[in-house]
């Protein structure tokens, strides 16, 4: 008995040696011209994915050495896929993600860091000033680049004026300035039947809690982590305000909306009276013009810049979501340097991802296009971005957003005290800053 | 057999249980024809209050969108051969697997037969999601990403099949076996023309129970095939479930045309299924 | 009797038999625990490139004193409780009622069957749009209370949000272990019934004196398989945060695993989790098996 655990033992060990000596392939020299394959993950968009097909074909066509593997995969599923394939060391050879999940990438040394010589440009500076300030942010360290962006997201409002009409309103006028608005419309625009919302005013966007809800405490003087880092949840007024207003916001309070119902945007888009007003990018329009044109093309709808409360202490605007492209770092040297030719390929055809996807790149060259210009209410989109920064991209990011979302939901659906909420919300934060 | 005593009071109580099952079945039939109903409806129509089970119009739609995907690249019959493909294999190495070691553990003796079983039971009590990671590994490191291998092999010992198979094979009559020692029977043969052939209805159960784990997989193909060619069914449902295509029609329609295998088989193998369950009680040591 | 040599070489064939599934168990079973297990003395961060560092006992301790924990600890004990006993009382009462009736039983053991066919994802997609506020929930609930307009709040208030997980559980698994307790009750000898009749004992005195205690093998494997199944419940949860639903009152221990490796990338501390948890349905099930071995009934 004892003799055939040992044995069965002794075989695991052995073929788990075996199986898991970390190999250690690294070319000495690099060469370019051997043939190479890249894979690409991506999250799933339609458009987009038309659209990088042919770029990729382009580029193949240039430099036939290369192939290009393009996989996508569901937005909600990509941190977890890239997570176990990077634990193992088979992540992909260039992907994308959001800065927050990005941010894992960079810090724990996963990424590649760009030679600027690569991509036919001179100094890191030189790709530096392609982009508006900020946008680099949550690729950079210790004076190094380890992405570039693919699209620039911040949120703004849009209205749907039939709405407005009906309920005896002009949205060209009365559109909501501050947050105050936002509730008192509501309460002019909402429709039940007994408790049960059938027309919503406005709603938030309640997976976004760092993006859409965190200005908005902000906006107030309040911070998330104080500014050395150390302490959690700072300006407890400006805190318990933004609480106090989610309360009255939610079922206990004057019931205006919830996160149980369908997505705001989504159901914006259909036009079938049952949201007035909902947060989005600049990207709703090309999803607006797919999943219902002829609203779309009906000038009924419009554009407002994201709102400031009444007492707001200083203007932010919605945070900006950046998602990024990224290549893998432990991949060999040829290998790397192709992968950022293509990534570069990719994202200097910035204008056919905005006419065509609607995503923003932040540089200034598109930002000053004519076909930026062109598109409706950008100018709001454009104003907006300057007076908002990068969502929180720490590397705990996600895990604080989780606790956001549980306070908000505390105060807004259980109808708790916001006191209450704040105290506990500030010990599980610290605790997580602490742990780090 | 007992209460079958035609008494007036009996004729009552029976009244009243046949209203209560009743009363129980619709409960548990009302979500499957709610997804029937709302797959034939429009989004909007899905919500409407009150609910109208009958679709205003046939909408066809979503079954076109359902199969033809968000891209129009209808992957989803590829997919559905993949699942089939996978819980097939699966299902057939299994009760290979299932039924040697079944028969090993329940009619040979031998030093650590005990704890084999033991610790292979033991594995009934880790969740998946706590062993995902060293396994994954695993598989990358042999080679197994995106290949029907790697989303078979790791199923292929399947405890509860294991379990079920050796309760049975207890109450396999040994002197069948000792005669077909006697015709000279190699082991091998022994356990192939008399065990497995014999065996039929345990083996079909513990098919089945196989066969419809991988049907379900979601986490393990999500994470193992990464292409689109080589992903399995659930898989592709959550894409449905992604808020930005959320659409309800096309979720319910996706919902039933991936139902409709397992439902055709569980209406022609009926018999397994539910024996499937009674294999449990089978298990009196 | 068989001489001594053949039982030697019947004990190979044993070994032979058993090779294929301890292969698989090893690589793909064994190994995993084991570096499950292996991690939780360590402090690995998935992602990181640095080499690990051995530090003891600490996960353990900074585990067991974390609320997170212990709250998750909580929610799955109130999952599997409220599971678990309506699960197992259920079935047993409908097993009896669908043996007593004498037309129709086939057709009843498929209908109660038919939700145990369908996928969990198909199964979840169902009741996400069951649980909207404007979904057949409402309308169905509204509908018997005569409460028309309320909304049940099936995914935001704490209470109604354990109710709909546990709902779909048992929507899910009810028609398997009732279809247990038909096959169970079957096998019970007919000629005991019949003398249990001439006696004249009653439809419940059979129940309770005959019937349940000839099941207490079947009883006791229903009740260790949804205990066990119970405590390991992750997709519904899981799906429902996904949907917008507060993750506290649900975070049962598999969700919390799966974040703490896969969100926050700490996977000693997910490790750590597993095996407590581990331990913790070890000794329910010994405490089960022990607490049948008393009263067992042999027939």
């Amino acid at each position: 008995m004892k003799r055939l655990i040992l044995l069965c033992l002794a075989v695991l060990f052995l073929a788990g040696m075996y199986v898991f000596a970390e190999g250690s392939q690294e070319a000495a020299a690099v060469n370019l011209s051997d043939p190479v394959t890249l894979t690409l993950w991506t999250h799933e968009d339609v458009n987009r994915k038309a659209l990088e097909a042919e770029l990729i074909e382009e580029f193949c066509r240039q430099y036939p050495n290369v192939s290009v593997d393009y996989q996508t995969y569901p937005s909600t599923k990509m941190r977890e896929i890239l997570t176990v394939a990077f634990s193992a060391d088979q992540g992909p050879d260039i992907f994308n993600q959001s800065q927050s999940v990005i941010r894992q990438f960079v810090v724990q040394g996963r990424a590649s860091s760009l030679d600027p010589e690569w991509i036919g440009e001179k100094t890191l500076e030189n790709v530096k000033s392609r982009y508006i300030p900020g946008a680099l942010e949550a690729v950079e360290l210790n004076g190094e680049i380890y992405g570039l962006p693919l699209e620039y997201t911040n949120f703004c409002m849009y209205l749907n004026k039939g709405i407005f009409r009906d309920a005896g309103l002009d949205a060209e006028k009365d559109y909501p300035k501050t947050w105050e608005d936002v509730l008192s419309l509501s309460e002019r625009l909402v429709l039940r039947n007994g408790e049960i919302i059938t027309r919503r005013g406005y709603d938030f966007r309640y997976p976004s809690y760092t993006m859409q809800f965190l200005p908005m405490v902000e906006q107030l003087g309040g911070r998330l982590i104080s500014e050395d880092g150390k302490s959690a949840i700072v300006g407890d007024e400006a805190w318990l305000q933004f609480f106090r207003y989610m309360k009255e916001w939610g079922p206990t309070g004057k019931n205006l909306g919830g996160p149980t119902y369908t997505a705001a945007r989504k159901v914006f888009d259909n036009n079938d009276n049952e949201i007035a007003m909902s947060d989005s990018g600049l990207y709703q329009q090309g999803r607006m013009k797919t999943a219902n044109p002829d609203f779309f093309e009906s000038n009924d709808w419009m554009i407002v810049p994201f709102p400031q409360w009444q007492n707001a202490k200083k203007e932010v605007a919605g945070a900006i979501a950046c998602h990024y492209y990224l290549v893998n770092g432990q991949i060999p040297l040829a290998r790397q340097i192709w992968a950022w030719r293509l990534v570069d390929f990719m994202l200097t055809h910035s204008e056919e991802y905005l006419s065509r996807v609607n995503l923003v790149q932040p540089t200034y060259s598109l930002l000053n296009s004519d076909t930026f210009k062109a598109i409706p209410y950008s100018d709001v989109f454009a104003r907006d971005m300057q007076k908002a920064h990068l969502v929180y991209y720490a590397e705990n990011s996600a895990a604080i957003n989780d606790k956001f979302k549980a306070a908000v939901e505390s105060a807004m659906v259980l109808g708790e005290d916001p006191a209450v909420v704040l105290s506990k919300f500030r010990k599980e934060v610290q605790d997580i800053i602490d742990s780090e | 057999m007992f209460l079958r005593n035609n008494t007036p009071l009996n004729r009552v109580t029976n009244y009243i249980i046949n209203l209560f099952l009743v009363f129980i079945l619709l409960a548990i039939l009302m979500p499957i024809a709610f997804m029937l109903s709302a797959s034939f409806m429009s989004s909007s129509e899905i919500f409407s209050m009150p609910y109208r089970w009958i679709p205003s119009r046939i909408y066809l739609e979503n079954f076109y969108r359902a199969v033809a995907g968000n891209d129009q690249s209808f992957i989803f019959l590829r997919n559905v051969l993949n699942s089939v493909v996978v819980a097939t294999t699966t299902a057939t190495l299994s009760i290979m697997v299932s039924c040697l070691a079944g028969y090993g553990l329940s009619k040979f003796r031998f030093r650590g037969r005990n704890i084999i079983f033991l610790i292979i039971m033991g594995r009934m009590m880790i969740p998946f999601e706590a062993i995902m990671i060293p396994m994954y590994i695993t598989a990358v490191k042999l080679g197994l990403q995106n290949t029907y291998a790697g989303l078979v092999l790791p199923f292929v010992l399947n405890t509860f099949g294991l379990f079920q198979m050796r309760q049975y094979l207890m109450t396999f009559p040994d002197d069948i076996l000792d005669a077909g020692r006697i015709d000279g029977l190699g082991e091998l043969g022994i356990f192939w023309r008399i065990v497995f052939k014999n065996s039929t209805p345990a083996i079909a159960t513990a098919a089945i129970l196989s066969f419809r784990g991988q049907w379900d997989n979601l986490l393990w193909p999500l994470l193992l095939a990464q292409k689109e060619k080589m992903k399995t069914i659930p898989t592709y449902i959550v894409k449905f479930t992604e808020e930005k295509y959320s659409d309800e029609g096309a979720m319910m329609a996706v919902a039933v045309l991936a139902s409709l295998p397992i439902v055709v088989m569980f209406l022609s193998l009926s018999k397994y299924f539910l024996q499937g369950s009674g294999m449990y009680s089978a298990g009196k040591e | 009797m068989k001489s001594i040599g053949i039982e030697k070489k019947k004990a190979r064939w044993g070994y032979v038999f058993v090779t294929p599934a301890l292969l698989l168990f090893l690589i793909f079973s064994l190994y995993p625990m084991l570096n499950a297990f292996y991690n939780t003395f360590f402090n690995i961060k998935l992602l990181s490139l640095r080499p690990p560092k051995f530090v003891g006992l600490k996960n353990y301790s900074y585990m067991l004193s974390s609320s997170g924990f212990w709250n998750s600890m909580k929610a799955t004990a109130i999952f599997s409780l409220g599971a678990f006993i309506p699960l197992s009382l259920f079935s047993l009462i409908f097993g009896l009622i669908i043996t007593t009736r004498l037309r129709h039983q086939k057709t009843l053991q498929l209908l109660f069957y038919t939700p145990a066919v369908l996928s969990s994802v198909v199964a979840a997609l169902i009741w996400m749009l069951i649980f909207d506020p404007r979904g057949i929930g409402n309308s169905v609930v509204n509908f018997f209370l005569r409460t028309p307009g309320v909304d049940h709040n099936w995914l935001t208030n704490t209470g109604m949000l354990r109710f709909s997980t546990v709902t779909i559980y048992l929507w899910k698994y009810i028609g398997y272990f009732t279809i247990i307790y038909v096959t169970g009750i079957a096998k019970v000898p007919t000629s005991i019934l019949e003398a249990a009749t001439i006696a004249g004992a009653s439809a419940m005195q059979t129940i309770r004196l005959i019937i349940l205690p000839l099941l207490r093998p079947t009883t006791m494997m229903v009740t260790i398989v949804t205990m066990l199944n119970s405590l390991k419940s992750f997709s519904t949860q899981y799906l429902f945060t996904q949907r917008g639903a507060p993750l506290e009152p649900i975070d049962v221990v598999t969700l919390n695993i799966y974040n703490t490796a896969m969100r926050d990338l700490k996977i000693s501390h997910a490790c750590v989790m597993s095996v407590l948890l581990f331990l913790v349905m070890m000794s329910l099930t010994l405490v089960r098996m022990k607490s049948s071995e008393k009263d067992v009934t042999v027939y």
